[in-house]
């Protein structure tokens, strides 16, 4: 900070004559003593307000248990939570914490629209961000491609992938598709990528409608009747908070899956909301990056549901996964660079660190690519009510790594799923 | 002369805010500068006109879509390039609309100001390939006076010539505005809103009055749109959406709609204070709800009636 | 299968008509324009839900639970009492800017009183939507729920239309709407019609939001985004008619379903710009008072 400085300096001119005291402010090097503060940015309001509460219980719960085990480096981790709200409101919250509360780290980040527009301010502030859910794409181009400082999410469209390599193994004889999803970025790019995998396997397939209703809409039932009218074989859906749930209940209301086949890629976010009642069995459902009752589970995971629900009386979502790796990854990275010693390390020292860590999450193992892209494996299935729950679960379950679905670094997506071997 | 006194103190603190504030305090500096603008052009119309629109968040949008499309499309970076464009455009937009609302008063207009704005944030949402949706477009840094700057990290950038130049935007924005609302054009306005039968018969074309009131508050929020892009480094439809509009009223009146430098002060305490609040609460909303709802009721001339209960 | 776009534009329209009816009842008899329509639908909504899991708590018998949701979205409208006495009375002398402000502050108040009592999470009545069946029209499978909901919007609106024009207080209303001066000089009470009108047009509000929640689910922004739709169908209908919010919920709830099925990039582009044009060319809109 302190050369920068200088160079502000030389551009203003004789205005800053009086401006040395200053200088001495920013220190170069962090507090090395006392709690170690990780920012939080956590969506609070709106439609994606119980992603941003899952993603921040995750938090809280890898912060318990970390600092009852003795923090990071002998550090406890004290969180700063700040609200993540439209992308201009953000970015300012975002240099509150960097340059107000002065935390080592911010994580967090869901909407696109948002994490868009932080990208570029976090390598502005050389802090390590890294982010629960959101991208730097721009559509499904890569705004960043090598960037120092930013960790971002999956990309936006692999469930979308994973649901398309899966159609054509669990639905035979589908000919025409239509899709809805939310009017923004991560609806048309999951519609785009389906579209374009599907093309692959099933060459004659058509795709007869396409929806893309405003984001916090709560009525589908003109939505329904215009797929009705386009009578396609399979319904293509990328909802995943309340409006998931609700077209489910309208669909089941008007009968809809008793004449198409369903796909929905992510609804798995709220799939203790999907009650039997109105969800059928023989969906392709999408959980995401984490399966709360997968068979597979590791002790970790199950501890983390079974207190989850004992806290909150619900099952969690995948964002409490994504939330609990970043978190521990950092954490990793930290005791990785600081090489057995109790310093702790400059923030650059995080980053290498951070680049290729596997760490173990809550889903298992997942690790961040050399372009800072995070790598895990994506559940989706088959509806079923053969369970205990008020709601459906899978069976079988399909787990497709992000190796198989994510496009490489680098790679232009269209062009990389034009070249796939089938 | 002590006319004079309080807006010169206030500059001189503004001038100094950067050396002696923390960084991130000087970084609020610059929407507040960018909503003194754009408040300075609303309060034309609602405080001296009589006219409240609800629809405001259309102009700045407009404002921080054309820098946007300049600097990220055309590559033109230069800023005074890119207010020019964002004033005339925001003229040109305000004329028809301005044509249209201004036929009606009250309720009516602030609807009519509601449904052209919901009309803005629907098209810059639904048209994806031009406007990029709810991703919106990024606003590269511009140019400031001809000077390529991009060598020097965002931060200094933002919090050295950046905000020099907003001051100097502000200023100049300041003084048209006294210019204006001093001037017999101003009087007119004031008549108008006061008496707009009394205006009639004195020969002013009331209509005509009101266009130009709407045409120059439309261009006010314009320019601080396009001021509010580079600090984001992003434009998106949430800048144009209603309740955005509904903050830019929220502003005037808590710094008071009837006095010239009321929303200035209004801009200033409304960013500061949500930053606070924000940080301490999350039902920041419900707080400032209350706020509004009090200062509705008990002090409907806002912080500088209080202040300055006489004018 | 056209059947089918039309009922769901019907279902919608009669939700819009009852908080559009709520913003009419209240503008032409107070003048205000009430932002926080849309909060009240959206506090019906979470009432109902919550009224809702009570009774089914309680073990009531799954097919009468339109009573308890009816009754719970009925008696959440007093906080109309509470909102027109403890805020709007003090503002009835300004400028309706006051007042408009004053609701919109309602608005920002509300969003977070849902988010401190109900949380982030959507709520819904899980599957009761689906336990009166569905019915075959001409080749469309309709839930009975819908026609239920259809039904009770539109025995409201004759109900309103009985109040408005057949009883003692809709004169009052009618005549106050009319000249307040003349009324208060005639000897009514404007207070205490104030606050029964603002507490009915509040009641419609959120009756309407818990009719709707068991075809939906409860969440914090549905006010926010059903204002600007209910603002749309009193702009089209007139402001301050009852006429108006039944043809302009009518005209944009079908409109908006036509243009879902046939060209969906334009649904809410078309509807304002409808807006517009009757703002531009019949300020009035389709049945409102000359005056206006």
């Amino acid at each position: 900070m302190t050369t920068t400085r200088r160079q502000f300096l030389t551009v203003m001119g004789g205005a800053a004559a009086t401006v040395g005291s200053r200088l001495g402010t920013a220190p170069a090097f962090a507090q090395t003593t006392g709690p170690v503060k990780i920012g939080i940015l956590a969506i609070r309001a709106g439609i994606a307000a119980p992603v941003g509460a899952a993603g921040l219980r995750g938090t809280e719960w890898w912060a318990e248990r970390t600092n009852k085990a003795g923090g990071i480096l002998g550090r406890q981790v004290q969180l700063v939570v700040e609200e993540e709200s439209n992308p201009k409101d953000t970015v300012e919250r975002y240099r509150k914490l960097v340059l107000q509360d002065k935390v080592e780290a911010v994580i967090g980040g869901i909407s696109t629209g948002v994490t868009l527009a932080l990208g570029p301010v976090a390598e502005d502030l050389a802090t390590p961000w890294l982010s629960w859910d959101g991208t730097t794409q721009k559509g499904v181009e890569e705004t960043m491609p090598n960037p120092k400082w930013a960790f971002k999410s999956v990309d936006n469209e692999v469930e979308a992938i994973v649901a398309g390599m899966l159609t054509p193994k669990y639905f035979k004889g589908i000919k025409t598709v239509a899709g809805i999803g939310n009017d923004y970025s991560y609806g048309h790019d999951c519609w785009e990528s389906y579209q374009a995998v599907l093309k692959r396997y099933l060459p004659d397939v058509r795709f007869v409608l396409e929806l893309f209703p405003k984001l916090g809409v709560t009525d589908f039932t003109s939505h329904i009747a215009a797929i009705q009218q386009a009578k396609p074989d399979l319904l293509m859906c990328s909802f995943w908070s309340g409006d998931a749930t609700i077209i489910m209940k309208q669909a089941a209301a008007v009968g809809l899956f008793k004449t198409m086949k369903g796909v929905f890629t992510t609804a798995g976010g709220v799939h203790d909301s999907l009650k039997k009642e109105f969800t059928p069995e023989g969906l392709l459902l999408g959980y995401n990056t984490m399966y709360f009752a997968d068979p597979k589970a590791s002790p970790l995971l199950k501890q983390f549901v079974a207190e989850y629900k004992a806290k909150y009386n619900e099952y969690p979502p995948y964002e409490c996964d994504h939330a609990y790796f970043n978190a521990e990854s950092y954490k990793q990275a930290v005791e990785k660079a600081a090489k057995g010693s109790k310093q702790w390390p400059g923030k650059a020292d995080v980053v290498k660190a951070l680049e290729g860590i596997e760490v173990e999450s809550l889903s298992g193992k997942r690790s961040w690519r050399a372009d800072h892209v995070q790598e895990c494996s994506f559940y989706q299935g088959m509806t079923t009510h053969k369970n205990s729950y008020d709601f459906v679960t899978i069976d079988p379950i399909e787990v497709v790594s992000t190796k198989q679905a994510m496009k490489p670094a680098g790679a232009k997506l269209f062009d990389w799923i034009k070249s796939w071997k089938i | 002369m002590k006319r004079w006194l309080g807006p010169a103190l206030a500059l001189v603190a503004i001038l100094i805010v950067p050396l002696v504030a923390p960084p991130y305090q000087t970084l609020l500096m610059l929407p507040f500068m960018a909503y003194a603008v754009i408040l300075l052009g609303l309060n034309l119309l609602f405080g001296y006109t009589g006219l409240l629109s609800f629809g405001h968040a259309l102009f700045v949008g407009v404002g921080a879509y054309t820098g946007a499309f300049l600097t990220h499309r055309f590559g033109v970076r230069s800023l005074e390039a890119i207010l020019l464009a964002a004033a005339l455009l925001g003229a040109l937009v305000a004329a028809p609309v301005g044509a249209l609302c201004v036929r009606y008063v009250k309720i009516y207009f602030g609807m009519l100001t509601l449904a052209f704005g919901m009309v803005f944030y629907t098209f810059v949402l639904k048209f994806y390939a031009l406007t990029g949706g709810d991703e919106g477009i990024p606003f590269a840094r511009p140019l400031l006076l001809g000077r390529d700057l991009s060598a020097i990290p965002k931060t200094d950038y933002l919090n050295g010539p950046y905000y020099y130049y907003c001051v100097a935007v502000l200023v100049l924005a300041t003084a048209c505005m006294w210019r204006i609302v001093r001037s017999p054009f101003g009087l007119c306005l004031r008549t108008i809103r006061d008496n707009p039968l009394k205006a009639e018969a004195l020969g002013i074309s009331v209509p005509r009055y009101r266009w130009c009131a709407f045409v120059i508050s439309a261009v006010y929020a314009a320019l601080g749109g396009a001021l509010l892009g580079p600090p984001t480094g992003n434009v998106d439809p949430t800048l144009a959406y209603w309740t955005h509009s509904g903050n830019l009223v929220f502003m005037t009146l808590l710094g008071g709609f009837t006095h010239f430098y009321g929303p200035v002060l209004g801009a200033f305490v409304f960013i500061y204070l949500q930053d606070f609040v924000m940080s301490l609460v999350p039902y920041w909303r419900l707080i400032f709800g209350g706020l509004l709802a009090l200062i509705v009721i008990f002090a409907p001339t806002g912080l500088m009636g209080l202040i300055a209960p006489s004018r | 299968m056209i059947l089918n776009v039309l009922l769901g534009g019907v279902f919608h329209a009669s939700i819009l008509f009852l908080v559009a009816a709520g913003l009419q009842v209240v503008f032409g008899v107070q003048r205000i324009f009430n932002l926080a329509c849309g909060s009240f639908y959206a506090l019906g909504a979470y009432v109902g839900v919550s009224a809702v899991a009570a009774y089914t708590s309680v073990g009531g018998p799954p097919w009468l639970f339109i009573v308890p949701l009816a009754v719970a979205g009925l008696l959440v409208g007093v906080v109309g009492v509470v909102v027109e006495r403890g805020l709007l009375r003090f503002v009835y002398d300004r400028d309706e800017t006051f007042q408009l402000l004053l609701t919109f502050a309602l608005v920002l108040i509300l969003e977070d009183v849902i988010r401190l009592t109900w949380g982030a999470s959507p709520r819904s009545t899980s599957g009761l939507y689906l336990v009166y069946g569905q019915v075959r029209v001409l080749g469309a499978t309709v839930p009975v729920y819908n026609l239920i909901v259809v039904a009770a919007s539109l025995l409201i609106a004759v109900g309103l239309g009985w109040l408005l024009t057949r009883t003692a207080f809709g004169r009052i209303m009618r005549a106050a709407a009319d000249n307040r001066e003349m009324a208060a000089a005639l000897g009514v009470d404007l207070r205490w019609l104030y606050v029964r009108v603002f507490t009915l047009g509040t009641a419609l509000g959120t009756l309407g939001g818990a009719l709707v929640i068991p075809a939906t689910a409860a969440m914090s922004e549905m006010g926010i985004e059903l204002i600007v739709e209910a603002f749309a169908v009193v702009v089209i209908g007139g402001l301050g008619s009852m006429r108006g919010a039944f043809v302009g919920a009518l005209v944009v709830g079908i409109l908006r379903a036509v243009a879902i099925s046939v060209l969906p990039e334009i649904e809410m582009l078309l509807i304002y710009l409808i807006v517009i044009g009757v703002l531009v060319l019949r300020p009035r809109g389709l049945f409102g008072a000359v005056t206006a």
